[in-house]
């Protein structure tokens, strides 16, 4: 289970649902079962009226002057009192008398209220407590009977009575409960279901989540969670990708330098073995511009846009460069073709300046001894170029699409680089809002070009603000 | 013992081929598949190291046209891929060993040494004839239990002849086997290796048959 997090039943949806349908639930019980407990009061009050109605008829029509008669009657009465007690049948105590006053027959505990006063239900003080006092008049005598109840005993009575009227209320609110946590956790199963296969995914298990049985409710999550692995997915196997070529391009010169390193080792000739440790130091060398490069890549990769953006004239750029670069280069010719205007961009010279240094080392690689490599700035159709040309064999067409392609060599090519410059070249553009392109050229040779287009939405305010007056 | 070197990377083939010729190989060596299928078949090697990442024709290509001729030539592929896959497809295609790199140059030699015993059709790692024991694995031959001091060059013909014992092996053949590319010197230089043979190990030792070539003598 997962752990217990501070406030974890604040944000359960179960046990808020529990709590708010369980205490609606329960609020609603209890307001039913005041109302019932007054209702079934009430009515027991007014039961026991009846009875003490009824009884008191009942001893009226008895009444009589005949003092034979009334002693009978009270000798009956006696004998019958208090059979069969029960909390609904409070005792009765009486009075029979005239409408003068005088009484003929009490019970032995009546209370003393004067028979001659207003007919009908009162209410009185005896015993220690309040009484209720019902006295009736005969319509064709002169006889009245007064009959009294404990107000204690009626009450409890009518309590007894409510008790049992609101009992199973009582006995139904925690089968209630129970059924609603049993309905709440059935509703909400399907998302427990998809919370324990989350959970227990490992890592490498990206695939999308099953939607079938997910109710209508989580769908739109679902969906979201799923385009979510979906990307995932997609960055975890170029990683991979990236990271198995960067593994193979970094064996190549390990291998070199094991190989090299034996063979000094076990060779006895002293210039072979002169030899072998200067082929090493070239695989060291080698594969340090190999991680040099992926390192690059691994900085530029994430980043969303340029950091400190500056204005940069690609001519002033491309001058710097080759200034830089010719000095080295004994087997090849390298020229320099510049736009007489400033081609300004908004960009970061240091990363334009990597871009140029790799074009020029392809072309430099790729050429045999001999070919003239042109650096050029040039404004096309409004855009703005800056391009490598070269006159040698070319690039196969089919090879073209895929030199940007992460350590993508030719397949005829039997140069030996990282296969990492195009591709860092190409990152590079891309933070410029440029292009970068690759063409034979009709006339023979290659050329690479780092295309600002006019339309670019990115570099159209700058240029149009920052274009010279043609 | 002339072997062809397969590999595309300029740097990689120069330690591969420095340390195959500490062995005493003669090394040629291809940069692409398309010179490596030309030169399996115009020269007789006695092995073939084979890269698979090669331009213009992949390596397990050429290992199949080779197959496909019917040729039994000893080939050991070495190449950074190093899954389960690709040693499975290397080896299923016709390779006869699979080393990936980095790699150990005393382990290639010693899988070479290997793969050119078997084919030899032997078991055993020393080669006798006739008292002459040679241990391919640390260069060493004896004479009757003597120890014989010989130059890689006598070495690498004594390995050649007696690795072909009932063969008569003509001065081209044995050419082959001692030179690579670019190396080939003076005409008669491997009769002046045959005469020291002789001398060290005993004048009947090798037989010259008139007009053929060499061969060893009855170990009889």
């Amino acid at each position: 289970m997962p752990t217990n997090l501070p406030g974890r039943h604040l944000q359960s949806l179960r046990w808020r649902l529990l709590r708010t349908v369980g205490l609606a639930a329960l609020l609603g019980l209890a307001v039913s079962t005041v109302l019932s407990y007054r209702q079934a009061q009430h009515e027991a009050e007014e039961l026991m009226d009846g009875h003490l109605a009824q009884s008191a008829r009942l001893l009226l029509a008895l009444a009589s002057d005949d003092p034979q008669q009334l002693a009978d009657l009270a000798t009956r009465l006696q004998t019958l009192d208090r059979v069969g007690s029960s909390p609904y049948d409070p005792p009765l105590e009486f009075q029979i008398g005239r409408s003068d006053g005088s009484v003929l027959l009490r019970s032995p505990h009546a209370p003393s209220a004067s028979l001659s006063g207003k007919t009908g239900y009162t209410a009185s003080e005896h015993d220690g407590g309040p009484w209720r006092l019902l006295t009736l008049a005969s319509t064709t005598g002169g006889y009245r009977v007064q009959i009294g109840q404990s107000i204690k005993l009626r009450d409890r009575a009518a309590l007894e009575v409510a008790r049992q009227a609101v009992l199973p209320n009582a006995l139904i609110s925690p089968l209630l409960l129970l059924l609603i946590y049993f309905s709440v956790r059935r509703g909400l199963k399907p998302l427990d279901d998809l919370a324990s296969d989350v959970a227990s995914r490992s890592p490498e298990n990206l695939e999308a989540l099953p939607g079938h049985g997910v109710p209508r409710e989580v769908q739109p999550l679902l969906s979201a969670l799923n385009r979510l692995l979906l990307r995932l997915r997609e960055a975890l196997n170029k990683e991979r990708r990236f990271t198995a070529d960067a593994a193979h391009e970094l064996r190549t010169p390990l291998a070199v330098i094991k190989v090299q390193a034996q063979v000094a080792q076990l060779s006895s000739d002293a210039a072979d073995r002169q030899h072998a440790l200067r082929q090493i130091l070239a695989g060291s060398d080698r594969a340090t511009r190999v991680v040099e490069q992926l390192l690059r890549l691994a900085r530029l990769d994430p980043l969303a846009g340029l950091p400190e953006p500056s204005d940069v004239d690609l001519g002033e750029l491309a001058q710097q460069v080759f200034s830089e670069v010719w000095p080295t280069v004994a087997t090849h010719a390298i020229q320099l073709q510049s736009d007489a205007s400033p081609l300004l961009v908004r960009g970061d010279a240091e990363l334009l300046q990597i871009v140029v240094r790799n074009l020029l080392d392809n072309a430099l690689r790729h050429t045999p001894p001999g070919s003239t490599i042109t650096v050029c700035t040039r404004r096309e159709h409004g855009d703005l170029l800056l391009a490598v040309a070269d006159d040698g064999p070319g690039v196969p067409p089919a090879d073209l699409p895929r030199l940007v392609e992460r350590f993508y060599r030719g397949h005829e090519t039997l140069a030996e680089g990282s296969g990492l410059g195009l591709a860092i070249s190409q990152r590079i553009a891309e933070l410029h809002d440029a292009s970068l392109e690759f063409a034979n050229l009709a006339g023979g040779g290659f050329e690479a070009r780092l295309r600002w287009r006019e339309s670019a939405p990115a570099a159209h305010d700058f240029h149009s603000a920052r274009r010279p007056i043609e | 013992m002339r072997i062809l070197l397969v590999e595309d990377d300029a740097m990689l083939a120069d330690g591969i081929r420095a340390g195959l010729k500490l062995a005493n190989y003669a090394v040629d060596w291809v940069r692409d598949g398309d010179a490596a299928r030309l030169a399996l078949l115009d020269h007789a090697y006695q092995a073939c190291v084979l890269d698979l990442g090669l331009p213009r024709r992949g390596g397990l290509s050429v290992l199949e046209e080779l197959r496909g001729r019917g040729s039994q030539l000893p080939v050991l592929i070495l190449t950074a891929r190093d899954t389960s896959a690709d040693k499975i497809a290397g080896l299923d295609a016709g390779a006869d060993d699979y080393l990936t790199k980095p790699f150990d140059l005393p382990e290639l030699q010693a899988r070479l040494r290997a793969l050119l015993r078997r084919a030899g059709g032997a078991a055993v790692p020393t080669l006798t004839h006739a008292g002459v024991v040679l241990d391919p694995a640390s260069k060493r031959v004896t004479h009757n239990g003597q120890p014989v001091t010989l130059s890689a060059r006598e070495y690498t013909l004594l390995h050649d002849l007696l690795r072909h014992k009932t063969h008569i092996r003509s001065r081209g053949q044995l050419e082959e086997s001692l030179y690579a590319w670019g190396e080939e010197t003076g005409s008669n230089t491997v009769e002046v290796y045959i005469h020291n043979l002789r001398r060290k190990l005993g004048a009947d030792f090798i037989r010259t048959i008139r007009g053929l070539g060499y061969q060893l003598r009855d170990s009889a």
